[in-house]
């Protein structure tokens, strides 16, 4: 079609500055390599690497997962191979790759999270971190920090000190009051917000008259959680000023739209990358075509009006 | 390498009880791929979110007369999943991602007699082997055992292609009881042979199998099977216990390190 250009995808975090608003969520992309047979991680705007803790963690007993209504609970419990594996291991490769990869990072104890700030602080071709404090799954850490106001503000500080990365904090849902602990996170100096992460749920084997799960619960993820999330991500966008990645069952254009509407400057796709590897970039075209076939000329100028103005 | 595709039912034939089997057409898959690998398969639109895994069960040549780049996979009918995917009829459209994972590797040499032992419709990565080993390896042992005879669903079919023992748990057809028994007897009968074992079936068998292998030192390959919500490494949904170095207990992966571990290597 004559005259139609392609629409400037480009959004700006704060000091993240990002060439789409497509990343994908900690947890459902392992370290991004694994994705490559399935996708071209340059066309991703970045990805979030799965939770890297000081030492590597085996994780939960299975079984892990279990398949719910438009959704599904995991309980991983953060197995991983380690901040300094990660770092030798799987950093020189991304390096070579034309995309923004942001360390999640996660610790039983506010030194162990700063142990791991200061490690990727240290080296090359890490763009953000975001901090996991709100893992369901975690008998010490993680969302002990994340639905706690206080604790949430300490641990965000002494990483705030111990890294000049942009700072994401990744928060809770478990909480009364999304508002108090988004407010908390920014005070304590976090860049960004990403918000999600998994409610915490259970399903029970009725034959066996026994949890699915070994570990009892675990977090809900999915199609199911998304008019959730995209609610907490409204009620963000008025309670603070720094900008906002969404997430919470994203799987097309038109899903993600919702969140960048509710005040996301980006997203992040999850529980989609399990049912095709290729999820993530789905929405991205879908996103792109569906800006192409209205004429808007940006994404950015979509980000946050679908709350009405205040009267003049 | 793993492709994602949508392709087309081909055939989604009733065995009986509840055993059906899926054919589809996969040439982009199917020179690749190697006996017990699987694939994640997925009904677009449908009202299940995940794709379930399946073992291939027929590969080109597996089975006569079937179509050129067809292949098989062997279900029974359990839950929402299957349910659904037993709805289908030929033409519809389904998702397949693979190959993936780890197939059954080779006898150690062609001495070796292949053992396949299975529980029901951990059948399904057999007929593929079968074919797989056929004029290189010596004819196949198989222990095929389930609750009832209606759950046997490819007895006939093995009794022409390997040296078939069957076992029901209700006496049906074969001999009654566990599996288990039959192998038994057979090791004990044969302690000069040069066996190598290969597994699929309940937990409960395979645990059972993969000990009586390990005590008598007979190499013994176990085809797994978990939940697992992607099939390539990356939901940490599907792990097993497996003996790291010393006493140590790790978590791998059903998806990526298996779905075939050796027995020796699982921490029961």
């Amino acid at each position: 079609m004559p005259g139609v250009v392609k629409p400037d995808l480009s959004v700006r975090l704060g000091p993240l500055a990002l060439k789409n608003p497509v990343l994908t969520a900690s947890g459902t992309f392992g370290y991004g390599l694994e994705f490559e047979p399935y996708l071209k991680l340059d066309e991703l705007a970045g990805f979030v690497t799965k939770g890297l803790s000081p030492r590597p963690r085996e994780g939960n007993p299975p079984p892990r997962i279990v398949e719910t209504p438009a959704g599904m609970l995991n309980t991983i419990g953060l197995q991983n191979i380690g901040v300094d594996a990660f770092i030798r291991d799987k950093l020189p490769r991304l390096r070579e790759r034309d995309t923004q990869v942001i360390a999640n990072v996660f610790g039983e104890t506010e030194n162990e999270y700063v142990e791991v700030c200061s490690k990727l602080d240290a080296t090359e071709g890490v763009a953000a971190i975001e901090l996991n404090v709100s893992c369901p799954n975690t008998d010490e850490g993680g969302m002990i920090f994340g639905n706690d106001a206080t604790a949430l503000g300490t641990v965000t500080a002494a990483c705030r000190k111990s890294t000049a990365l942009p700072l994401i904090v990744k928060l809770s849902p478990n909480v009364t009051d999304v508002r108090v602990t988004a407010r908390a996170a920014v005070d304590a100096g976090a860049d960004i917000l990403s918000l999600v992460n998994t409610f915490v749920g259970m399903q029970m084997d009725i034959e066996r008259r026994r949890p699915v799960l070994k570990k009892v619960s675990g977090g809900l993820s999915g199609p199911a959680i998304r008019p959730l999330a995209v609610w907490m991500t409204w009620q963000v966008h008025q309670a603070v000023k720094v900008p906002l990645i969404g997430m919470g069952g994203i799987s097309t254009a038109e899903d993600a739209l919702e969140f960048i509407l509710a005040g996301a400057s980006a997203v992040q796709i999850g529980t989609a990358n399990f049912v095709h590897p290729d999820g993530s970039i789905r929405v991205l075209r879908g996103l792109e075509q569906w800006l192409a076939d209205r004429r808007i000329a940006t994404i950015g100028e979509l980000i946050g009006t679908g709350h009405p103005k205040a009267p003049a | 390498m793993p492709r994602d595709i949508t392709t087309a039912v081909l055939a989604n034939t009733d065995l009986g009880d509840g055993t059906r089997l899926l054919e589809f057409g996969a040439p982009e898959m199917s020179e690749s791929m190697r006996p017990a690998q699987f694939f994640m398969i997925g009904i677009p639109g449908s009202a299940t979110l995940l794709r379930r895994p399946y073992s291939v069960c027929g590969l080109p040549g597996t089975f006569e007369g079937r179509p050129p780049g067809a292949l098989q996979v062997l279900y029974k009918v359990i839950g929402r999943g299957t349910e659904l995917l037993a709805s289908l009829a030929p033409g519809a459209p389904i998702t397949v991602l693979g190959p993936l994972g780890n197939g059954f590797s080779l006898p150690g040499d062609t001495k070796t007699i292949p053992v396949f032992v299975a529980g029901g419709i951990g059948s399904a990565p057999f007929p593929a082997m079968t074919a797989h080993l056929s004029g290189r390896f010596p004819k196949p042992r198989m222990f095929y055992g389930a609750r009832a005879a209606g759950d046997l669903a490819l007895a006939d079919w093995f009794a022409e292609h390997t040296e078939l023992e069957t076992a029901t748990e209700d006496g049906s057809t074969g001999v009654r009881g566990l599996v288990t028994a039959p192998l038994g007897r057979m090791l004990e009968r044969s302690p000069n042979d040069k066996l190598k074992l290969y597994v699929c079936g309940p937990e409960p068998m395979l645990e059972a199998v993969g000990k009586l292998a390990v005590e008598r030192n007979i190499p013994c390959e176990l085809s797994l099977e978990a939940h697992m919500a992607c099939g390539f490494g990356v939901c940490l949904g599907c792990v097993v216990p497996v003996r790291r170095t010393g006493d140590e207990v790790g978590y791998d992966r059903v998806c990526l390190e298996g779905p075939v571990m050796d027995a020796t290597c699982l921490a029961w």
